[in-house]
């Protein structure tokens, strides 16, 4: 026993020398000034429970016995290269006053974050409450840590390689606050949704999961395919209006464009709502995206449904032979089937407007289509490209063209008498001419695309 | 009793026709026979029980003696896979009435159906017309027997055009005391579910289906109706509401293992948990001039916490649903007595008169 005294008697005198001349400097320490601020609340909580539990003398004594290892592992200071933030921080009282506030408000909010972790899943609690030692040792080393030269370099440097306002407190602590804000929002969302409690329209789109979802499709739009949009201003503001589309690309990606297009920049910003075909559905996720996104399965019972509540509908009566185009055969239309589009248009009075959208052809290279592969997999078409199916999910990607969506002037339908939905002549009529009218839309563009990528 | 309707109903030892006899007593001016071929357990008051098997060629006589004006006709035994003995009671039991209802010159017919007689297909359209072909899934022994009874109906009305024939094609019922393939789902300890698939389904409550066949009884309309909240939601969120955590399974294995271990896997057809099967309700709104009370999310959150105290309680709660339906029991009686009561002072003026 009488040895440990000894000990720490003259560890205690040495350690005393040593806060002395902390003391001394005080202030004017600059290390001791960027960190103190987060680690004084910190410090003063482990003090307060030390306290309670141990007697207040020898809590001292290990103190000062830290503070003496603390002084050896000391290393010489950096020269001083970089710019001194320190400095600065030290000769602008306010500067460290804010600081020193910012410091005791993410205490504050760590302190938050742990009741509400200890609230959400009590059986952490043990865990989370750190016992006292260790607390101690956590404040007496981030102070070590900093003030070491080591850390202040490494500090120096990163600043130095980023932009000065990455590592600045207010970045830092708005990324901090966003995350959470994030992490809980998405939380909430998702016990919300798991207990049903959410609202879709009768067809099941779900205007939540297109939120969700929008961010990547915006890209695809903006940044990826840098869609130009053109004649805009014939998509009307409200009531029933049947777009007619060519289709393309392997993937029905041009009619989640069209509508991304319609919802980013026309004055109403509507929601278009897709006919898709009646293969789609049996495909998993793929139906439950595109029902939750608002497209509907094509029939006519569904279609004449949607224009009679005044919805803007798209249909791309190409169908299969459209979207499982050969690269050979890029913009040469398809059979517009057998003008069904045309006969639910004349029966709801709804104008049919031709779209035209170029550049989704070349998304993919289809140099064959595979009779047999399609038929074991029971695809309706199976397309081999350069990198699809060799490359497997890498194949996939589509190529960055350039798009071009283009909507033409509206073909009224309500000034043919009723009952002419069963005039087969007129059906056939206005089907060709629709057909011709997006033909001449995608030659014109061609015409004045001087570049597949850069438009 | 003769400015009394007389109604018959027939399965009244089952929840259905127990439900829909006791609604009608609550009327005073009708006179309710119940038939079957067991005597209820739920005694109905007032209720005129005549233990019969309606396969039995002397209902005709039945039915022109009592004078019968509308037959509802309730007894139906589920089973998941198909057996004969049931087919044999569902269908010829039901083919039998009908014929019996021609002969003796009833007015109105009343069937219960189901909206899954449609059956779920990728190339249905999101909301089918009543006109819509039948083609549900045959496995189910259930669902096969309501779709031959259906097509029985069909070919019946066609010869008896005089007989004012209602079907009623319901949504998924759900209810806390109704035993169907959706309130089944939604009790198993996991919901099935298929992965990447969410269709959208209509659910009606209980009591709205004994409200519709009463109303349906009460007046005349013919063919057939879908009868639904006109809102349906995605199947996902009615097992959120049911508290249910939704178990997806990769389609193929769960048709798979279905098709080795047969329906008795899964209540409801794999299919409904795949494609929609939901009704248009113009014709229910506009000709049967009728609106379910509950939304569907009543019904569910309903059924739900009804589902979560029997759980809780168990033993004890069945002794408290005991208690309870003796004083439903009680209650009921007491207010039978005071309307019978009323209906013979109302039998002596006439009289008198």
């Amino acid at each position: 026993m009488g040895q440990i005294d000894e000990l720490e008697q003259a560890m205690n005198s040495g350690a005393d020398q040593v806060t002395d001349e902390r003391d001394a400097s005080a202030n004017g320490d600059e290390k001791a000034a960027v960190m103190d601020a987060p680690a004084a609340p910190v410090k003063k909580q482990a003090k307060k429970a030390r306290k309670k539990k141990m007697p207040a003398k020898k809590s001292k004594s290990t103190r000062r016995a830290r503070a003496a290892l603390r002084e050896q592992i000391q290393e010489p200071p950096v020269a001083d290269e970089l710019p001194d933030v320190q400095a600065e921080l030290e000769a602008n009282p306010e500067l460290q006053k804010r600081n020193q506030a910012l410091g005791e408000e993410l205490l504050h909010e760590v302190e938050l974050l742990i009741k509400r972790l200890m609230r959400l899943s009590p059986a952490y609690k043990t865990q989370l409450a750190v016992p006292q030692e260790v607390q101690e040792a956590i404040g007496d080393n981030i102070e070590a840590a900093a003030s070491s030269a080591g850390g202040a370099s490494i500090l120096k440097r990163l600043q130095s390689l980023l932009p000065g306002e990455m590592l600045d407190t207010d970045t830092l602590k708005g990324l901090w606050t966003m995350l959470k804000f994030t992490g809980e929002y998405q939380v909430d969302v998702l016990k919300r949704r798991m207990k049903g409690d959410y609202e879709t329209d009768e067809w099941g789109m779900d205007q939540e999961f297109i939120d969700a979802v929008r961010p990547l499709f915006d890209f695809m739009y903006n940044k990826y395919w840098r869609v130009t949009m053109s004649g805009l201003e014939n998509v009307p503001e409200e009531g029933r209006a049947l777009l007619v589309s060519n289709h393309s690309g392997q993937l029905p990606m041009d009619g989640a464009m069209i509508g991304i297009g319609i919802l980013q920049n026309h004055p109403a910003s509507r929601m278009m709502r897709a006919l898709y075909a009646n293969w789609f559905p049996t495909l998993p996720f793929v139906s439950d995206i595109l029902t939750k996104t608002g497209q509907v399965m094509a029939n006519d019972e569904n279609a004449e449904r949607l224009l009679r509540q005044d919805n803007l509908v798209a249909v791309f009566p190409e169908g299969y032979k459209g979207v499982g185009k050969l690269y050979k055969d890029r913009y040469h239309l398809a059979r517009f089937g057998r003008g069904g589009f045309v006969r639910i248009a004349l029966k709801s009075k709804a104008p049919m407007i031709p779209v035209a959208v170029v550049g989704a052809e070349e998304t993919y290279i289809s140099l064959y289509k595979s009779q047999t592969l399609a038929k074991l997999i029971g695809f309706p078409y199976f397309p081999i490209s350069p990198t699809f199916p060799w490359l497997g999910p890498l194949g996939l990607i589509p190529l960055p063209t350039k798009w071009y969506i283009d909507i033409g002037e509206p073909i009224h339908t309500d000034a043919y008498p009723e009952g002419s939905e069963n005039n087969l002549m007129l059906i056939s009529q206005l089907t060709d001419q629709v057909r011709d009218t997006v033909q001449n839309m995608i030659n014109d563009r061609l015409r004045q695309r001087k570049s597949i990528f850069m438009g | 009793m003769a400015d009394e309707r007389v109604i018959v109903v027939t399965g009244v030892a089952s929840y259905w026709g127990n439900r829909v006899a006791a609604r009608l007593l609550e009327q005073d001016d009708v006179h309710v026979i119940g038939i079957d071929d067991e005597p209820p357990q739920d005694n109905v008051d007032g209720l005129d029980f005549i233990q019969a098997d309606l396969r039995n060629p002397l209902l005709v006589e039945l039915l022109q003696q009592e004078q019968v004006e509308t037959v509802i006709h309730l007894k139906f035994r589920e089973t998941l896979t198909p057996s004969e003995s049931v087919f044999e009671q569902n269908v010829m039991g039901t083919v039998k009435l009908l014929g019996a209802c021609g002969e003796a010159g009833v007015a109105r017919v009343v069937l219960k159906s189901s909206l899954m007689v449609y059956g779920a297909r990728p190339d249905n359209p999101m909301f089918l017309r009543e006109d819509h072909p039948l083609n549900g899934n045959k496995k189910y022994g259930y669902l096969r027997d309501w779709i031959e009874i259906e097509k029985y109906a069909d070919s019946f009305h066609e010869q008896n055009p005089e007989t004012i024939l209602t079907i009623l094609r319901f949504g998924h019922i759900v209810g806390p005391k109704a035993d169907t393939p959706m309130t089944r789902f939604l009790r198993e300890e996991e919901a099935i579910t298929l992965l990447g698939f969410d269709p959208m389904v209509q659910v009606i409550h209980e009591d709205d289906v004994v409200s519709a066949l009463v109303h349906a009884a009460n007046g005349d309309h013919p063919g057939a109706f879908n009868v639904a909240p006109e809102k349906g939601m995605p199947l996902w969120k009615t097992l959120g509401l049911a508290s249910k955590l939704p178990i997806p399974i990769l389609h193929p294995f769960a048709y798979w293992s279905v098709s080795l271990g047969g329906p008795r896997l899964a209540p409801l057809p794999l299919d409904y948990l795949r494609f929609p099967c939901m009704g248009d309700m113009t014709k229910m709104r506009d000709v049967l001039q009728f609106t379910p009370q509950y939304t569907p999310e009543e019904t569910v959150r309903e059924f739900s916490s009804q589902q979560r105290v029997r759980k809780l309680l168990g033993k004890k709660s069945r002794e408290a649903f005991e208690q309870n339906r003796l004083r439903d029991t009680l209650q009921r009686r007491k207010r039978s007595r005071e309307r019978e009561g009323a209906r013979s002072a109302t039998r002596r003026k006439n009289k008198a008169a």
